[in-house]
């Protein structure tokens, strides 16, 4: 099987119990006070934009998810790790 | 007694903590250069402060893959006292040797200020010359100084006796609970984020963090 | 204008000079080298004839302006340098990254003469942030990035200056300045000066970042100078940090003949100082630069100005010491060529010849005489009537952003590191660090652009007696200064009589003290385009003092003993220029004078008292006046004052005269020795008088023609927290 080289996110962001207050501000003071009422939520995160060497965009992603947590990308106490496939 | 203070690339409170070892307490203290550091000669290690490897990707977090950090572990389940300071606490929690997560402070700002601190536990190797519910005035500066855990993890912790220092009358950071300083179950592994080599000189502000250092020298003896 | 197919910013007599002096026309890279090196933020060429009148020469002055810091001597084996840096345009459009690699620049200058950075110094200035969403932006900004990289670097952000003003809407200034240390027979003098050595350049690669950044900062900034991103640098204070160590082991090593920071016009006047300076030349080849897009021209090689890279100049045969340094950090290093006998830069490409131009010749553009012209005189504004409620009016002004405490800033900067800091931002008119020797060095910027605007003679010298103020109260004499000159377009002639005479102010200042000139900038063009906007006249001063022990530091908390107060110097009838005159939305005609001699006599004697050990706690008169500085006393310490000001040294001055006069020559002093100052005082004719005394919880003004009384909470509430009210409102 030839591989290929697939492009991967993973987003790191905090748990939503651990409070993300870069994204209570931007909500607050960016969009609200510029009247933008209509945005409910704002979360901020970490984006890491890989290239993986893989046989197919499943394995790609699967190792990608193991090496967030073998090398300790993100932490697990505090953060949630959310890994794509880039469209 | 010997200790190490291991120098990452972006330490910048490492020169600070070996100059106030050897001038203030007069001990046999050596710069390591973290490639260089193995464990042997040494009886006690400090990971100082500074933003080791740019604070890339996480504080701590490149330190805790490197293979001084490996032989800090080492030396930490052998039973040596292993202190980790701001960027060294961030570095120890990534390594596994202290639980939580030091996530940014709450204010979205770095704090440099004195604060008011509190003892809550006296059985650590840095805290064992003071007396519990003692207060230290120790300064912190950090961006990412805010400890955070599920509160079922913090309960366990409390009861545990794992927090070893929290701040009084005042949070700037918001840290949970006002945690400032967190120690293992040996009580040989404590990380802290003020900086108690900064606060070692009457002309800088006061020098209760000598006691910290001090406790290191009085638990190798016991 | 167009040279060839080349943009530059050069004139028509530039470029004829240019010609007339190689015989022969450049080629299109010697072209835009010559435009690089000769803009006017690289190559001073409009402000040198003005800034030859600085007196530069002192007993402890090493080395003065010209090289990439000046050094000052203080004794016992070690030196210690100072240089200031501005990025006004770059952070007008990129507050973060502007301010951050403006860190990073003045650093460099410091390292590249072997000596350690060991603290910073911020004078920032920004539009009505009470009412513009933009400067706050700005603000904010611009305190991040210096905090970001400050602190990353590990070196100590330790005092600063923040003034306020409509005319900086468009224009911020973002001066940061640093103060270096070292052995004496460690500096190193960026000369090239043995053929065959090697030079190197080490640390981030060439990029498309930042091209044109010196000529962009000699031109005025208009609306689409949004485009100009590209000539904004991206900072990364990680990697600055791995050189500072690195170069400092490679310097403490003993295999450095030089070293020089690359900064305006990139590897153009980093290889020009640097051979000009050694008398020597310098042959680079452009194949050893590494660059970070393999498609860069020439050009924009050796024009950009990608951050934290540095030229070294390795002796011949400690390469491999050098590689062996270099490689420990994880620092980046090419050999991109060698010094030369011949006096020329020669840039080549394998052993195609590119540019050659002759050292001397590249680094000393030719003069510009600019014409300079008074401007129309200002009309006279009617005198608003006395307030009646002056506790109010105090309170306003404590409140007002220029005067208001800086803590929301101070507090994002690391002040702690290198455990030198024994008087920290807030407690002190200067920060006060400790040396190895003893010794301990006092450092403080200043400026004031409401009295530089009214008369930039008497403003400018104003400036600098103010910084010496603020030294002397700390208990240090001043040794040396910086002078950073900041205005609009020089090819106005209002502006550039502005700027001549401010620096004429200076000078004479300067020379009446026996204050040595040790550095400084120039920073034109600070206007904007489409309106037309120039900023105020904005000299800034850097002023370096010693403090021979370290009992004589002196902070400014008005203590629980602490004593009684006492005012040293006359206040006159000189609202001009004021805060308080500001609020009202006035100007006034004229700044405060400022007599020379008294205020040298003045700042003798109190720095006496001080020694002698009579003062627990000086603080100047400055922005705000007396009414101001005595709040800012009790807000330090904690606690009320009760006063008497009816029999203070003055004018017959009005009440709000009395309290916000601006006058110069003033100090307060609380003291257990009352007699002792006065005595001190009065016998060297300074005129002097006991206030009152520190103590109760609220501040307690006796005036001439009523009272003021103010709570200290309130005080304290209108001091302390204005800046975080107005820039984040929503916090508590």
């Amino acid at each position: 099987m030839v591989n290929q080289v697939f492009s991967i996110e993973i987003v790191i962001s905090n748990k939503p119990q651990a409070r993300d207050p870069e994204g209570e501000t931007i909500l607050r003071d960016l969009f609200h006070k510029g009247g933008v009422t209509s945005v409910k939520e704002v979360r901020t995160g970490k984006l890491l934009a890989v290239k993986v060497e893989a046989a197919n965009e499943e394995e790609a992603r699967n190792k990608v998810v193991s090496m967030c947590n073998d090398l300790r990308i993100y932490n697990p106490v505090a953060h949630s790790l959310n890994v794509r496939v880039r469209a | 007694m010997k200790v190490a203070v291991i120098q990452f690339p972006g330490s910048n409170c490492d020169r600070d903590t070996v100059h106030v070892l050897k001038n203030a307490l007069g001990l046999d203290a050596d710069l390591v250069w973290h490639n260089e550091f193995n464990s042997g000669p040494y009886d006690a290690v400090i990971l100082p402060g500074g933003f080791s490897f740019g604070d890339h990707l996480r504080g701590g977090i490149i330190a805790a893959h490197s293979p001084a950090t490996e032989t800090v572990v080492e030396i930490a389940n052998e039973g040596r006292p292993v202190l980790g300071i701001c960027n060294g606490f961030q570095t120890l929690i990534e390594a596994g040797l202290l639980p939580g997560a030091l996530l940014r402070n709450t204010c979205l700002k770095f704090v440099c200020k004195w604060m008011n601190l509190q003892v809550e536990n006296n059985n650590t190797a840095f805290t064992c010359s003071l007396k519990k519910g003692s207060k230290l005035r120790i300064p912190i500066a950090h961006n990412e100084g805010r400890f955070y855990a599920e509160e079922e993890i913090l309960d366990r912790l409390e009861s545990g006796e794992r927090v070893a220092m929290r701040y009084v009358d005042d949070n700037p950071t918001g840290t949970s609970r006002g945690i400032t300083g967190i120690v293992n179950e040996k009580g040989n592994v404590l990380g802290m984020m003020p900086h108690p080599e900064r606060a070692s000189d009457l002309s800088l502000g006061g020098t209760d963090g000598l006691k910290i250092f001090e406790s290191m020298v009085e638990w190798a003896r016991c | 204008m167009l040279v060839g197919d080349i943009e530059t910013t050069l004139t028509p007599e530039e470029t004829q000079y240019a010609r007339q002096q190689l015989g022969r026309e450049p080629s299109a890279l010697e072209w835009a080298m010559i435009d690089a090196e000769w803009s006017e933020h690289c190559s001073y060429k409009s402000s040198k004839p003005v800034l030859k009148q600085l007196p530069t020469t002192g007993n402890r002055v090493l080395l003065g302006p010209g090289y990439d810091s000046g050094v000052v001597d203080i004794g016992d084996g070690y030196v210690l340098t100072l240089h200031i840096e501005s990025h006004n345009h770059p952070s007008a459009i990129d507050p973060y990254g502007g301010a951050a690699t403006g860190i990073g620049g003045v650093v460099r200058d410091i390292l590249c003469m072997g000596t350690t950075p060991i603290a910073l110094m911020d004078a920032l200035k920004f539009g009505d942030i009470t009412r513009s969403d933009h400067s706050k932006w700005i603000m904010k900004n611009v305190i991040r990035g210096i905090a970001d990289y400050g602190n990353c670097i590990g070196v100590p952000t330790v005092t600063g200056e923040i003034e306020f003003d409509e005319c900086y809407e468009r224009n911020c200034l973002v001066d940061v300045a640093c103060l270096g240390l070292g052995r004496k027979d460690e500096l190193l003098l960026a000369e090239a000066t043995n053929p065959d050595d090697s030079v190197y350049l080490i640390g981030g690669s060439t990029g498309r970042d930042g091209i044109h950044g010196a000529t962009f900062a000699s031109r005025t900034l208009a609306a689409d100078s949004e485009k100009e991103r590209s000539a904004v640098q991206i900072p990364d204070p990680f990697t600055k940090k791995l050189i500072i160590e690195a170069t400092l082991e490679a310097s403490r090593a003993g295999i450095l003949r030089g070293c020089k920071d690359l900064g305006g016009g990139g590897l153009t006047t980093g290889l020009s100082e640097i051979a000009d300076k050694g008398g020597s030349g310098i042959e680079v080849y452009l194949e050893k630069i590494p660059i970070r897009e393999s498609d860069m021209s020439p050009i924009e090689t050796l024009i950009s100005e990608s951050q934290e890279r540095m030229l070294l100049v390795v002796k011949r045969g400690s390469e491999e010491i050098l590689h062996q340094i270099m490689r420990k950090y994880g620092v980046t290093y090419s050999r991109i060529g060698g010094v030369t006998s011949t006096c020329a830069v020669i840039v080549k490409r394998s052993e195609q010849m590119l540019a050659s131009l002759p050292t001397g010749f590249l680094a000393n553009a030719p003069i510009i005489h600019r014409d300079s012209r008074l401007p129309r005189v200002r009309k006279p504004e009617a005198e608003p009537p006395v307030p009646e409620n002056l506790g109010k009016v105090l309170l306003n002004l404590l409140a007002s952003p220029t005067i208001a405490s800086k803590e929301w800033v101070f507090r994002q900067y690391d002040h702690e590191v290198g455990i030198r800091t024994v008087a920290k931002p807030g407690e002190a008119d200067a920060a006060v660090l400790r040396l190895p020797s003893g010794k301990l060095a006092a450092i403080k910027v200043d400026g004031n652009a409401r009295f530089c605007d009214l008369d930039p003679y008497v403003g400018g010298a104003s400036v600098l007696a103010e910084c010496c103020r603020n030294i002397v109260a700390v208990g240090a004499e001043p040794v040396a200064f910086l002078d950073h000159c900041q205005f609009g377009d020089p090819n106005d002639e209002e502006i550039f009589w502005a700027f001549s005479m401010a620096v004429k102010g200076i000078a004479d200042f300067a020379r009446a003290i026996s204050l040595p000139c040790v550095g400084g900038k120039v920073s034109f063009y600070n206007q904007d385009e489409d309106t037309g906007r120039a900023i105020k006249s904005s000299p800034v001063m850097t002023v370096l003092g010693i403090v021979e022990r370290p009992e004589h530091v002196t902070k400014s908390a008005l203590r629980k003993d602490g004593g009684a107060v006492v005012v040293a110097g006359k206040t006159k009838r000189e609202l001009g220029g004021s805060e308080y005159y500001h609020l009202l939305g006035l100007n006034g005609v004229t700044p405060p004078a400022l007599d020379f001699e008294v205020e040298k006599n003045t700042q003798a004697v109190v720095l006496e008292c001080i020694r002698n050990g009579f003062v627990s706690a000086c603080h100047d008169c400055s922005k705000g006046g007396l009414g101001v500085a005595l709040a800012e006393m009790c807000v330090a310490g904690g606690r009320g004052a009760t006063v008497d000001l009816r029999n203070l040294p003055r004018d017959e001055t009005r009440d709000d005269e009395l309290l916000f006069s601006e006058s110069n020559s003033r100090f307060l002093l609380a003291t257990n020795e009352p007699e002792n100052v006065l005595n001190a005082l009065r016998s060297r004719n300074v005129p002097a008088a006991t206030l009152g005394t520190g103590g109760g919880d609220s501040l307690d003004i006796i005036l001439p023609h009523g009272r003021l009384q103010a709570d200290l909470n309130a005080v304290q509430a209108a001091y302390a927290t204005s800046l975080e009210r107005i820039l984040e409102p929503w916090q508590k």
